[in-house]
């Protein structure tokens, strides 16, 4: 059995020596003529405004959280869609059901204010409890 | 592993009627959530609906036959249908136990009861799970929700800890029995369990591939089962948690826990020998397992008796308790197993006891120290009366129901000729008689204060008292019916 690990260690080492490699090769080979603009970071083309270390709304979490589901959803309603002939009934009720439970979720996050940008005020079971804190 | 019917997609979902059930109760409850701001008793009894219909379906799928579904994903089969019926039986009690708790906040209240039945829908695949992607999906499921459980009180600096120490435990955990099973994965290029067995049983798994894919697998398992080493995180977060949170974590991850580690151990890493089960290849697991359940019972007893929070003292026996479930288990053998489940069914009715009482007096204990029970057994007759019973029980004095589970344990054990198992478990329940009966004497024998005068329990704690005590006491006489269920259960592995 040791020698089916072998190929493993080959494995290693050979990613490790290529990448050197290639690293070495572009050092050796690349033409160094840095200038302003090439060194701006990348912001799909548009001009960095400030710096990237600046605090974010936490908001931007909980809306990025309720997108990837959504995200997600339409991932999943692609192949469906295309096969949906083949598939028949069974598919489609079962996608209904998926939909049903994201939109559920949908309902969720709107009656709780998290995808209006300004929160609305905490609701009167958020203030019972802080009475009771008290 | 002959004897499974394979089913196509659409009489699959036939057999998974109690989650199918569980599942839209919950979407229910989060719409009667939304629908009903200030009234969340409404989604308790959507939440208490759904697992009443649940229990009543995983019963009625104890003689359905056994048979895998969702191409080899899952198993039905009466394993899976009497642990099921463990995990709604224990998740409705404890949403009961949840309606008069002081520490289940008005907000998220809504939130907390409808993700009681997600949990239990994870612990129900968990149990009947037959591919390595089942078994590591639906542990997570388990983990994620209950870590939000137990963080529900959100300002409390213990709850947040406690909620972070288990999520990063679990983490480890996990990502360590997922490193088992890719290594497992790529030496047998499958991950079905009984595929899994198959490649082992052949040999041609390389030993030291085979021996790190069932240790790392355990990892995960043990976590949720609280057996030492993976017990570390069980008192802090027994202790953090909401109390009603505390009793169902004693309860439902861990009975779907030991269902897991039969199905994985037994159909995965085992295989049929005759009339039972051996390890399969060389891996001598069984023997590792007595050893983690020598020590778990040991450090759980020796952690709890100087314990004098009564979370914290629960929290150990816990880790006591797993050790002698897992007793049952080493022996691999029917009896065992047999052992095993009956022993989890009288540990709902006796561990819920416990935190029944400690919740339904909550509003009128100092804390959770035991001191605060000075003098309880003059102020409180009842539930000081029904924690004695169910003290007791724990401790497996006849003739209670924890008697018939220990006494079936035992005797697995010594059937199997594991002698110095059985003798470490009799050693182990002597000392855990020290810690338990402290609490009997704090109430009856040590003086409190007595100004507040008698006690009286809201009738709500008072009715679910009486329905835990009675089966408590009832199986430790007449055990018959159960144990022929249990046994029924069971037949099909042997």
């Amino acid at each position: 059995m040791q020698y089916d690990l072998v190929a493993v260690l080959v494995f290693m080492v050979v990613g490790v020596a290529l990448l050197a490699f290639i690293l070495a090769l572009s050092r050796l080979l690349q033409p160094r003529d840095p200038n302003p603009a090439k060194l701006t970071t990348y912001e799909c083309g548009e001009q960095p405004v400030g710096p990237a270390w600046i605090q974010f709304n936490i908001r931007f979490y909980v809306m990025a959280l309720v997108f990837v589901i959504f995200d997600v959803e339409v991932v999943f309603l692609f192949p469906w869609a295309v096969v949906f002939q083949k598939l028949g009934l069974f598919a489609f009720v079962e996608m209904m059901v998926f939909l049903g439970i994201l939109l559920v979720g949908l309902a969720y996050v709107w009656r709780n204010g998290d995808i209006e940008w300004v929160k609305p005020l905490p609701g009167p079971a958020a203030l019972e409890d802080e009475k009771g804190a008290r | 592993m002959t004897g499974y019917a394979q089913l196509d997609l659409a009489a699959s979902v036939g057999q998974i009627l109690p989650e199918l059930v569980a599942t839209a109760a919950f979407l229910l409850a989060v719409v009667v959530d939304l629908v009903s701001r200030r009234r969340k008793e409404a989604v308790c009894a959507v939440v208490l609906a759904g697992c009443i219909a649940g229990l009543v379906l995983s019963l009625a799928q104890l003689k359905a036959g056994q048979s895998l579904i969702f191409a080899g994903m899952a198993a039905a089969d009466p394993l899976a249908a009497i642990l099921k019926a463990v995990v709604f039986l224990a998740t409705g009690l404890v949403a009961l136990f949840s309606l008069g708790s002081p520490e289940i906040r008005m907000s998220g209240r809504g939130e907390y009861y409808s993700l009681l039945l997600v949990v239990a829908v994870g612990a129900c695949f968990m149990a009947s799970a037959m591919n390595f992607v089942m078994v590591y999906l639906a542990t997570e499921l388990v983990t994620v929700t209950s870590c939000i459980l137990v963080a529900h009180a959100k300002d409390d600096r213990r709850a947040s800890e406690a909620a972070l120490k288990y999520i990063l435990f679990g983490a480890a955990a996990s990502g360590v029995m997922i490193y088992g099973i890719s290594l497992l994965y790529g030496a047998t290029g499958t991950l079905s369990l009984t595929g899994v067995s198959r490649a082992l049983v052949s040999g041609q798994v390389p030993g030291l591939v085979a021996v790190l894919g069932v240790v790392f697998v355990l990892a995960g398992i043990g976590y949720k089962i609280a057996a030492v080493p993976f017990h570390f995180w069980c008192p802090d977060v027994y202790e953090g948690a909401p109390t009603p949170i505390t009793a169902f974590l004693s309860i439902v991850p861990e009975a779907a826990g030991f269902g897991l580690l039969i199905r994985v151990y037994m159909l995965g890493f085992g295989e049929r020998m005759g009339q039972g089960w051996a390890a399969a290849a060389s891996l001598d697991w069984p023997s590792l397992l007595a050893v983690v359940s020598a020590l778990t019972m040991t450090l759980g007893n020796l952690g709890a008796l100087h314990q004098t929070n009564l979370k914290r003292l629960m929290a150990y026996s816990s880790i006591a308790h797993a050790g002698y479930i897992l007793m049952g288990f080493v022996a691999l053998s029917k009896t065992g197993l047999n052992a095993m489940i009956i022993y989890i069914i009288v540990y709902l009715f006796m561990n819920l006891g416990v935190f029944a009482v400690l919740i339904g007096l909550s509003r009128r204990l100092a804390s959770d120290q035991i001191a605060s029970f000075r003098g309880l057994g003059g102020r409180a007759k009842f539930p000081a009366f029904a924690m004695t019973v169910f003290l007791f029980s724990l401790t497996g004095i006849p003739p209670l129901a924890g008697f018939t589970g220990k006494f079936y344990l035992f005797a697995a054990v010594i059937d199997a000729k594991i002698y110095w198992l059985a003798i470490v478990g009799a050693l182990n329940s002597v000392v855990s008689l020290y810690y338990y009966v402290r609490i009997i004497k704090a109430m009856y024998i040590e003086a409190g204060e007595t100004e507040g005068g008698p006690i009286q329990l809201p009738a709500l704690y008072t009715a679910l008292l009486v329905a835990l005590v009675v089966p408590t006491v009832v199986l430790g006489i007449f055990w018959g019916p159960l144990a022929g269920m249990t046994e029924a259960s069971l037949r099909f592995l042997f």
